[in-house]
C-alpha cells in the first residue's frame, strides 16, 4: 500500500510534539541537564530542579492548581492506583465504601477490584444510555461510610464528559474525596480543579502530544488528603512517590501542557469540525449508530458501532486506517466492550464498533479517506454476511 | 490487544473469497444450511448444488472474524466436485491447521462445520 496508514488512534496515543521533544532533548546529554534534580548542592542539579519546577507550573497552570499539588507519576495508570490505593490504605479507619461506574478505566477498575479483595465496598454506578453517570446516580450512592468517588473526567472509549463539577460540589458538601481520572480530557475540555471541587486528579503527557512514561497526580493542597505512598525509597514528591526524577519526560509534559493550554479553544473548535464531517460521511452509510452523548464529549473522538458488520474483521478491513475497535477478538467467546455493553449495546454492537480519535495533525483529508475506506469496508463485509438472524 | 496476524492463505481467502453470496430464490435443487448467531460473533449461512451425488457448487455468507470468512472460502473452493457422501475435504480442526487458526478461536471453525453439514444433511435427504 503506498498511501501511509492515517492516524486516528489519539485517544491511545499520540505523537510527541516537535516542540515537546526538542525541550526534551535538552535534558538529555552532558550539555543540558542531565543532572538528577534532587542533587540540589551543585549547579547542574539546580539547573534540572529549575527545569522540573517550571514544568510542574505548566501543568498545575492547565488545571487551576498550585504547583506544589503536583505529584509526577510514571503516567495516569499509576496516578490512579497512588490516589484509590493511597486513600484507601490511609483512611481506611474512616470508611470503607468506594463510589465508581461501570464505565471507568481498568486502571480504576482493577485497583477498586482489588481493595475489594481488600475488604473494601464498591458501587459500581450504571452510566446512562448516553454514557453520563447522573449526579443524582452519585448522590443516592453515597454512604456515612464512603471514602471516596472516583470518576473519569472523559471516557476513553466513547469520550463523553462527565459533570465533574456538580459532582464535586455534591462530594464536597458531603465530605467525601473525589478523585477523577483526566487522561483523556486535560487539555482538551477546561479543567480547573478548584471550581470543580477535585481533590485527586490523574493526569498524563502522552495524551496530549508529550511523551509516554510520564503522568502527575493533582493531590489538594488545603487541606491535603492523608495517603500512603505505593513506591518507598528517596522521598521525592514529598514522600508520595519515591524515585529519581525523569527531568527529560517531565520537562515534555510540561511544554506539552503548556501547549495545549495555549491551543485548547482552537484545537476543540477545529476538532469539533472533523469529528462532525466524519460523523456525517458515516452516517450516510445507514444502521450506524453513535456511542455516548452526542453533545457532552471531548472534541476528537467519535465512537460508532455498524450493524451488520463484526469488528475484528472490520478493522482487518481498514489497513490504511489507525483506529481502536470495540472487540477484545482473540477469545472463542467474543469480549465485547464492557463500556459499551454498560450503554445497553447489543454484543454485536458493541464488538462491531470503532473509535475514531482525532488529534492536532488530523487533517479534512485523513477524516473523507476515513469515510470512505469505512463506507466500502462496511458495505463490503454486509455485502457477505448472510441477512440478519430473527 | 494482540496484533491481528493472519496467514497468507486467510489473507488471500479474507480479500478474494470463493463462492461469496447466493443463489436467487427458485435457482434449482439448492440445500441450505446455517449456523451461529450475530451475537456470539458468528453466523454462517452455506449453498450446496448438488447433481449426481456430487458437489457441483457451494456458496457461502458469513458473518464473522476473517478466520472464519477464509474458512467457509476455502471449503466452498474444496468442495466442488466431491461427493456428496465424503464431501468434507479435511476435517474442521485440520483446516484450522491448514488456515493456521489460532487455538483460542478454533470454536468458530466448529459453526462453519455446522453449517456446512446442515446443508449437506439436507442434500443428502433430497438424494434419497
Amino acid at each position: 500500500m503506498s498511501r501511509p496508514c492515517v492516524y486516528m488512534d489519539n485517544a491511545a496515543t499520540t505523537p510527541v510534539d516537535p516542540l515537546v521533544a526538542a525541550a526534551m532533548m535538552q535534558c538529555l546529554t552532558a550539555d543540558g541537564c542531565f543532572a538528577n534534580p534532587s542533587s540540589t548542592g551543585h549547579a547542574p542539579g539546580n539547573a534540572a530542579r529549575a527545569r522540573v519546577e517550571k514544568a510542574r507550573a505548566q501543568v498545575a497552570k492547565l488545571i487551576g492548581a498550585e504547583p506544589s499539588a503536583i505529584v509526577w507519576t510514571s503516567g495516569a495508570t499509576e496516578s490512579n492506583n497512588l490516589a484509590i490505593f493511597g486513600v484507601a490504605h490511609a483512611q481506611g479507619e474512616r470508611g470503607r465504601h468506594i463510589v465508581t461506574s461501570r464505565t471507568e478505566h481498568k486502571a480504576v477498575l482493577d485497583p477498586c477490584k482489588q481493595l475489594e479483595k481488600e475488604g473494601f465496598e464498591v458501587t459500581y454506578l450504571k452510566p446512562g444510555a448516553d454514557g453520563i453517570v447522573a449526579v443524582e446516580a452519585v448522590a443516592a450512592a453515597l454512604r456515612k461510610d464512603t471514602l471516596l468517588v472516583s470518576l473519569m473526567h472523559a471516557n476513553n472509549e466513547i469520550g463523553v464528559v462527565q459533570d465533574v463539577g456538580a459532582i464535586g460540589k455534591l462530594c464536597r458538601d458531603r465530605g467525601v474525596l473525589l478523585h477523577v481520572d483526566a487522561a483523556q480530557s486535560a487539555g482538551k475540555v477546561p479543567v480547573h480543579v478548584g471550581e470543580q471541587c477535585i481533590d485527586l486528579l490523574s493526569l498524563t503527557a502522552h495524551k496530549i502530544y508529550g511523551p509516554k512514561g510520564i503522568g502527575a497526580l493533582y493531590v489538594r493542597r488545603q487541606p491535603r488528603p492523608l495517603m500512603l505512598p505505593m513506591i518507598f525509597g528517596g522521598g521525592q514528591e514529598w514522600g508520595l512517590r519515591s524515585g529519581t526524577l525523569p527531568t527529560h519526560q517531565i520537562v515534555g509534559m510540561g511544554v506539552a501542557y503548556e501547549i495545549a493550554a495555549r491551543d485548547l479553544e482552537s484545537d476543540a473548535r477545529r476538532l469539533t469540525g472533523l469529528r462532525k464531517r466524519l460523523w456525517a460521511g458515516l452516517e450516510q452509510l445507514g444502521a450506524v449508530h453513535l456511542n455516548g452523548h452526542p453533545e457532552r464529549r471531548v472534541a476528537g473522538v467519535l465512537n460508532v458501532s455498524f450493524e451488520g458488520v463484526e469488528g475484528e474483521s472490520l478493522l482487518y478491513s481498514l489497513p490504511g486506517l489507525a483506529v481502536s475497535t470495540g472487540s477484545a477478538c482473540t477469545s472463542a467467546s467474543q469480549e465485547a466492550s464492557y463500556v459499551l455493553r454498560a450503554l445497553g449495546r447489543s454484543d454485536q454492537l458493541a464488538q462491531s464498533s470503532l473509535r475514531f480519535s482525532l488529534g492536532r495533525f488530523s487533517t479534512e483529508a485523513d477524516v473523507d479517506y476515513a469515510i470512505g475506506a469505512v463506507t466500502e469496508a462496511v458495505r463490503r463485509l454486509r455485502g457477505l454476511a448472510p441477512a440478519a438472524a430473527g | 490487544m494482540p496484533a491481528l496476524e493472519y496467514s497468507p492463505l486467510v489473507e488471500s481467502h479474507f480479500t478474494h473469497p470463493v463462492g461469496a453470496g447466493s443463489w436467487p430464490a427458485g435457482q434449482g435443487e439448492i440445500a441450505v444450511g446455517e449456523a451461529g448467531h450475530e451475537a456470539e460473533g458468528v453466523r454462517v449461512r452455506f449453498e450446496v448444488s448438488v447433481r449426481d451425488g456430487a458437489v457441483t457448487e457451494v456458496r457461502f455468507q458469513a458473518f464473522g472474524c476473517p478466520h472464519t470468512i477464509a474458512a467457509a472460502s476455502w471449503l466452498a473452493e474444496h468442495l466442488k466436485g466431491r461427493p456428496l457422501d465424503r464431501a468434507m475435504p479435511v476435517p474442521i480442526l485440520e483446516l484450522g491447521g491448514i488456515l493456521e487458526v489460532p487455538t483460542e478461536k478454533r470454536g468458530r471453525l466448529l459453526v462453519v462445520e455446522d453449517a456446512l453439514h446442515a446443508a449437506l444433511a439436507q442434500a443428502q435427504k433430497r438424494q434419497v
